[in-house]
């Protein structure tokens, strides 16, 4: 390490910290640039640049909105969203992870049964909502189980493939240590496959939202997805909007909410 | 602790049934693609005395590894006999990063007992001793992706006598450290043997590591790997790594050793 005095001249220092300068702009610029936009926008709705009926100024959509939300008209189909999703998700998410990991594991299982998972995963989810609806009704219950579908093969996939990830010689530690399949099963395989399973639950969260605003559209009676599309129907395209921005929001809070999780029980990954 | 035995100067017990006699070990791997064969290890015998300090050193690629796996039961031999005449399956020190990421430094030192379903109370003071006794004792709640490698290799060791089994098998743990780190760890690894009383069976590609640590040598020639020779290092203990380099017999069997792995496998 040098020990003497840094001596730099003036000219020296600025070109030194000129690209941190730099760097510090642009990023301060990012944070503007998506409002640019909506200034953008609603410059060009005021002045009718662009059509009004189709692209009404933030301002009205945001005045939307707030009546929307003091009414509490809002909370009633936000409510109802978050529930269908949250119980679908779960409902396949637990069983995703589970059957992930055993077929992770056991090579006979992922030769035997893998297959089956392959043919049925391609099938869009939302193609056979029609069916779902004449089995299940058009109730809540033909929600939970579409989503439940889509989910589950996120996270089997997700999960299998973050347990054959798994290094061997933590399979080999835990044999040695003298761990059952079981114990194997829940402290080695499981805590390996967890980044995986946490990246399987981002994707499944985000496709969670797009399937629910389809099943919604179809068959419900509230809900955000039958928000946007009652608004279609009465062509209020400002509360379409809303509707829009709020099944955005929730998807992105969503995900923020997983992060969180994962940098809590996923200490250990890089993030 | 409870474990430590007296310090029996290994050639008292020479006399005394070994730990582990191995004779006409063979193992071959099939590749089905290929439908080709592999010879790891031919016709290997060798018997390790109770609380002898054995290295078995070759080329890599040589087979000393899958000896040692078969003598850990994480392969199956192909034919001879592998007999460990102790009362507790041996424990392994691996290769590489073994440290579970997702445990802090105590819990992976604590993991086998964990298994178990050791009391709480007894992990907690056995860990503390071995923290102690391996120099991590201020590392406890640090996570694995914060350690050095050298510390990484504390823990395995740590993590490896724990159970306090009889045989402790170590494949090249200090493989991939640097020399001065290296030498610390042979070091610390002979005062925790000295202590302990553990057979132990290493395995490493380093001349000069086998005749710091070992009691006797086992020399492996290249694939398919078979024993060329059975040297015993007649160094007393404890031994002092640095010191030892002054002596001019460990120099003559660094050539001895090398020359043996230099020759083409005779006959």
């Amino acid at each position: 390490m040098n020990a003497a005095p840094i001596t730099l001249t003036k000219d020296e220092w600025r070109r030194l910290k000129a690209p941190a300068r730099r760097e510090r702009i642009f990023r301060l610029a990012s944070y503007f640039s998506p409002l640019l936009l909506l200034l953008l926008w609603e410059l060009s709705s005021q002045f009718n640049l662009i059509d009004r009926r189709f692209f009404p100024a933030p301002s009205a959509i945001a005045g939307t909105a707030w009546r929307m939300t003091v009414s509490f008209e809002l909370f009633e189909h936000i409510g109802a969203t978050l529930r269908r999703v949250g119980i679908g998700y779960m409902l396949g998410a637990v069983p995703g992870i589970v059957i992930g990991l055993i077929l992770g594991l056991s090579l006979p299982v992922r030769r035997l049964l893998g297959p089956i998972f392959s043919a049925l995963y391609p099938v869009p989810k939302i193609a056979i909502l029609p069916l779902i609806l004449l089995i299940f009704g058009v109730g809540d219950a033909s929600k939970f189980v579409v989503i439940a579908i889509g989910v589950f093969f996120l996270m089997l996939y997700n999960t299998m493939g973050g347990v054959m990830q798994t290094p061997q010689i933590y399979m080999d530690v835990a044999k040695n240590a003298g761990a059952s399949r079981f114990q194997t099963f829940r402290r080695i395989a499981f805590p390996a496959a967890l980044p995986s399973i946490f990246t399987g639950l981002k994707l499944a969260a985000g496709s969670s939202y797009i399937i629910i605003a389809a099943a919604e559209f179809l068959g419900a009676r509230n809900g955000v997805g039958f928000f946007i599309w009652a608004s279609w129907q009465t062509f209020a395209v400002s509360r379409m909007f809303v509707g829009i921005v709020v099944i955005s929001v929730m998807g992105y809070l969503t995900i923020l909410a997983l992060e969180a999780l994962e940098r809590r029980f996923v200490p250990w990954a890089k993030h | 602790m409870a474990t430590v035995q007296e310090t029996v100067h290994p050639s008292a017990v020479k006399t005394a049934p070994p730990a582990i006699e191995v004779s006409h070990l063979t193992k071959a791997f099939y590749d089905s693609e290929g439908d080709r064969v592999t010879v790891a290890v031919s016709d290997v015998g060798f018997s390790v005395a109770r609380g002898e300090f054995v290295c078995i050193v070759g080329p890599s690629g040589c087979g000393k590894t899958t000896v040692l796996r078969i003598l850990a039961d994480l392969e199956q031999k192909l034919s001879g006999t592998v007999k460990l005449h102790s009362a507790t399956p041996p424990a392994m020190v691996f290769q590489e990063a073994s440290v579970l990421p997702w445990l802090t430094v105590a819990e992976n030192i604590a993991f086998p007992l964990s298994l178990k379903g050791v009391s709480r109370a007894e992990q907690e003071a056995r860990v503390r001793d071995l923290l102690a006794l391996t120099g991590l004792t201020e590392f406890a709640k640090a996570r694995p992706h914060q350690l050095s490698g050298g510390m990484k290799q504390r823990v395995s060791v740590a993590r490896a006598l724990v159970d306090d089994r009889e045989i402790l098998l170590m494949d090249e743990p200090f493989g991939a450290l640097d020399e001065q780190t290296r030498l610390v760890l042979q070091q610390e690894l002979l005062r925790i043997w000295e202590t302990t009383g553990k057979t132990v069976v290493f395995i490493t590609h380093s001349v000069d590591e086998a005749l710091t640590l070992a009691d006797r040598v086992l020399v492996m020639s290249p694939r398919p790997g078979t024993l060329v020779a059975n040297l015993t290092v007649p160094f007393e203990r404890p031994r002092d790594v640095v010191e030892m380099r002054r002596d001019k017999r460990f120099w003559d069997m660094t050539y001895e050793v090398w020359r043996l792995l230099a020759s083409p496998a005779r006959d």
